[in-house]
């Protein structure tokens, strides 16, 4: 078990329950699939999970370490081992670092030897070729700006600089919301590859069931902060699912 | 034909932007026009209704019934636009004006087409908004009050409104999430049954084009590659482009891409 | 097709504006030997049997009311005028640019305090601010330097600030703090760029102003004090004789002209180095 949220409650200062009672898990090496309309709170789940946002009450282990109320230097290590991807590549680039300079961030904090496996370089340009490599960009790419980029290759190098430190966990929020058809299937397909090859877990958040059912394994439903259903991708058309999952599933 | 765009070019000053395209768009049918931004399906939707700007030069026909809609003047084309033609746009913040009242932008546009009489409008804007299910007193607030559904909606309404032969709808749910989206497009399709109106639909979404189009054509760089049935197309695509958008659009069941079970057609 | 008529546009304006560039270069040189390598004036000797010369090769621009060498004093003048400006504008974005940086990325209690006294200085016109400060402290250019360093750390802060606010929001410095890039780091290698380009282009616009107003401030006499050579102290210094010969008012008035002239050339020039979206095509 990678991920294991117990009954997280987060709220805003004058409004509602954002998180009610949340409770799920991940699996080594699995995709588990986030649906839900746009407020539904999957968003603000994703953010508490990776400790972008601190959470009312409930725990949350990583690797079964508690992380809810680790001080930021502890929490430092665990971060490098849980990343995420957002919507919008290009606000995720900074556009005045070239692709290189945004790759090696994440391996330029560490002090000392990075423990990776996957990835074995001789030098930070040997490094940069294999991570883009792995999301099949040219080496070339290593010296170009975002803005010479398409908006899928953007992606994709957001996707190399996640898993350039070789996490367990990656969080997807909404990864191909601003692609564009040909690319964002092309982007899953690459994600899922990855997954196997490096075996990473994700949690993988869209409101498009299609684009998540293809992805992942089993299936979390959010509806107004709350968990109304989780089940195993071959369940979906069972007649025990919730209303809700129901109606989501009729509009496929 | 209600719509028949024929041989349509537009040009800038350095680049033919929209290459000879032909569509014929049948009365009452819900007609898709499919491709990825930038493929120019909403510059002909704009030369429908001479909304492009005037750098941009329009050559061939483009006829509603036998009216040639190019070669109208101003004041002609602005008397087809919102009675004949209408439009529901993508961003529906922007279709209306932040400061007037919902019931404002009904009373004007009434006013503009000619209707006059304080109680007829009252009755038609009413009708109008029970026809999509909302409630009268949404005709006090603003349009930052509504939700993107709402407002979309109220587009809905507003473009219904005096019964037109054909309702342009440009990517109209992109802006909203899923099931909004889906809520709109059943309502839109339960209008269209209603009043058996025309619909020229834009979208990159395959959802969209299985659950409601008649028929559709394909978009790519200015140009329509492939146009027909939408049973043709989604399950015997013919170009390549369009079987790589096909493919790319997941499916949740094991079905045809057009939404048939395999089992019917076996 | 339209991509590329937009370029050759921007090639013949870069290509006038080189040579434009490099004309005013060229002429700078030949004119600086020809006054220090060849003439060889001091520019306080004072020579009353030659006062109000006109043009010759001894004196290509004459000489003023006490027969000193007019190019001679443009030239030294140079030094004084520029040379204050820049020390006015480096202390401007010295404290500008890092109250700036510190508000934006820290927000909190530093932006409040930092951007209040902004605000304060902010009320007052740029020269009421000044002609009160060298009230208050006397003339001198010192002081005309503190007072302008004063009003215009401001607007650098301002402005930079402004950037960060947006950048920081953005997710790419999520990911940098996720990441566990330190702030110092997040600062200097994210923050730092999108600043440094249009802090820049700000500055060399500003040059103008300040030497306008450094040379405004001498002109009323809160400035520089005779009778050191700079070009708006000349302006004063010449303003009697503007009737009988009005040309030893229009040489210091013109070297103001060109040297804004050619700082907001150089603001361009600047603006284009720093737009990383300019090199390169896709």
């Amino acid at each position: 078990m990678i991920v294991d949220v117990q009954h997280v409650t987060k709220s805003y200062q004058g409004s509602k329950n954002i998180l009610r009672d949340v409770s799920f898990t991940v699996e080594k090496g699995e995709c588990l699939g986030l649906v839900g309309e746009s407020g539904c709170g999957k968003s603000t789940l994703a953010k508490c999970l990776l400790r972008m946002e601190p959470i009312d009450s409930g725990s949350i282990q990583f690797n079964g370490q508690a992380i809810e109320s680790l001080s930021e230097r502890k929490l430092r290590p665990i971060r490098r081992k849980m990343q995420i991807v957002f919507q919008n590549p290009t606000a995720s680039l900074n556009p005045k670092l070239k692709i290189k300079d945004s790759l090696l961030d994440p391996i330029e904090q560490l002090k000392g030897e990075a423990d990776l496996n996957y990835f074995q370089f001789t030098s930070k340009k040997d490094y940069i070729r294999q991570l883009l490599e792995v999301v099949e960009l040219p080496a070339s790419m290593a010296d170009r700006y975002p803005h010479q980029l398409s908006g899928g290759q953007r992606q994709r190098v957001t996707i190399a600089r996640a898993i350039s430190m070789e996490p367990e966990l990656i969080v997807l929020d909404e990864p191909t919301a601003s692609l564009d058809v040909i690319s964002q299937g092309v982007v899953l397909e690459l994600l899922d590859d990855l997954r196997r090859k490096l075996n990473l877990s994700y949690l993988f958040i869209s409101h498009d069931l299609a684009a998540v059912h293809q992805m992942s394994q089993r299936i979390m439903v959010m509806k107004d902060g709350e968990v109304t259903d989780l089940f195993d991708k071959e369940d979906i058309f069972s007649d025990q699912r919730h209303a809700y999952t129901k109606e989501l599933i009729s509009i496929f | 034909m209600i719509l028949s765009i024929k041989d349509v070019t537009i040009k800038n000053k350095d680049n033919t932007i929209i290459d000879n395209v032909s569509l014929s768009i049948r009365e009452g049918e819900w007609f898709a026009l499919v491709g990825q931004s930038g493929s120019g399906k909403s510059m002909i939707t704009q030369a429908i209704g001479q909304l492009l700007p005037s750098s941009l030069k329009v050559e061939g026909n483009i006829y509603l019934r036998d009216t040639d809609l190019l070669s109208l003047d101003k004041k002609e084309i602005r008397q087809v636009r919102g009675k004949r033609i209408t439009y529901i746009f993508q961003n529906y913040l922007g279709s209306f004006t932040p400061f007037h009242t919902i019931e404002h932008h009904f009373k004007e546009y009434m006013r503009v087409q000619g209707l006059n009489d304080t109680k007829l409008q009252n009755e038609r804007m009413i009708e109008s908004l029970e026809s999509v299910a909302l409630s009268q007193h949404l005709l006090k607030r603003f349009p930052s009050q509504l939700s993107g559904g709402q407002l979309q909606r109220v587009s809905i309404a507003l473009a219904l409104l005096f019964s037109p032969d054909i309702v342009i709808a440009d990517e109209m749910t992109t802006a909203l999430d899923s099931v909004s989206g889906y809520k709109i497009l059943e309502l839109l399709k339960q209008r269209q049954k209603e009043t058996n109106c025309t619909i020229l639909f834009i979208t990159h979404d395959w959802r969209h084009v299985r659950k409601y189009a008649d028929r559709l054509a394909v978009m790519k760089d200015g140009q329509i590659i492939e146009s027909g049935g939408k049973h043709r197309i989604l399950d015997h695509p013919q170009h390549s482009y369009t079987k790589q958008l096909i493919k790319a659009a997941p499916l949740l069941r094991k079905q045809l891409p057009s939404g048939l079970d395999q089992e019917e057609i076996l | 097709m339209k991509a590329m008529t937009i370029n050759i546009d921007q090639r013949k304006k870069t290509k006038w504006k080189k040579v434009i560039a490099i004309t005013a270069i060229i002429l700078v040189i030949v004119s600086l030997l020809y006054t220090f390598a060849y003439l060889r004036h001091d520019s306080n000797h004072v020579d009353m049997g030659n006062r109000l010369a006109g043009m010759s090769l001894e004196h290509p621009l004459g000489t003023d009311h006490l027969g000193r060498d007019m190019l001679t004093r443009i030239w030294i003048g140079a030094q004084y005028t520029i040379g204050y400006s820049a020390l006015a504008l480096l202390a401007s974005l010295l404290i500008g640019v890092p109250i700036g940086l510190l508000s934006g990325y820290f927000k909190g209690m530093i932006d409040r305090v930092f951007m209040r006294s902004a605000d304060a200085f902010l009320a007052f016109p740029d020269t009421i601010v000044a002609i009160v400060l060298a009230g208050l402290l006397g003339p001198g250019i010192g002081n005309l330097i503190l007072a302008i360093t004063l009003i215009k750390w401001v607007n650098y802060a301002r402005l930079v600030r402004s950037t960060v606010l947006a950048e920081s929001q953005k997710e790419y410095i999520w990911i940098a703090k996720m990441n566990g890039l330190s702030p110092r780091k997040i600062v200097s290698k994210h923050l730092f760029p999108h600043v440094i380009g249009s802090v820049l282009v700000m500055a060399s616009l500003d040059f103008g102003k300040v030497i306008l107003l450094i040379s405004a401030f001498s002109y009323i006499g809160l400035g520089v004090q005779p009778p050191m050579p700079e070009w708006g102290a000349m302006l004063n210094e010449l303003r009697p004789y503007f009737n009988s010969m009005p040309q030893l008012m229009l040489y210091p008035g013109l070297a103001i002209v060109i040297v804004v002239l050619l700082t907001n050339l150089l603001g361009d020039y600047l603006r284009d180095y720093f737009d990383v979206k300019k090199e390169g095509k896709v």
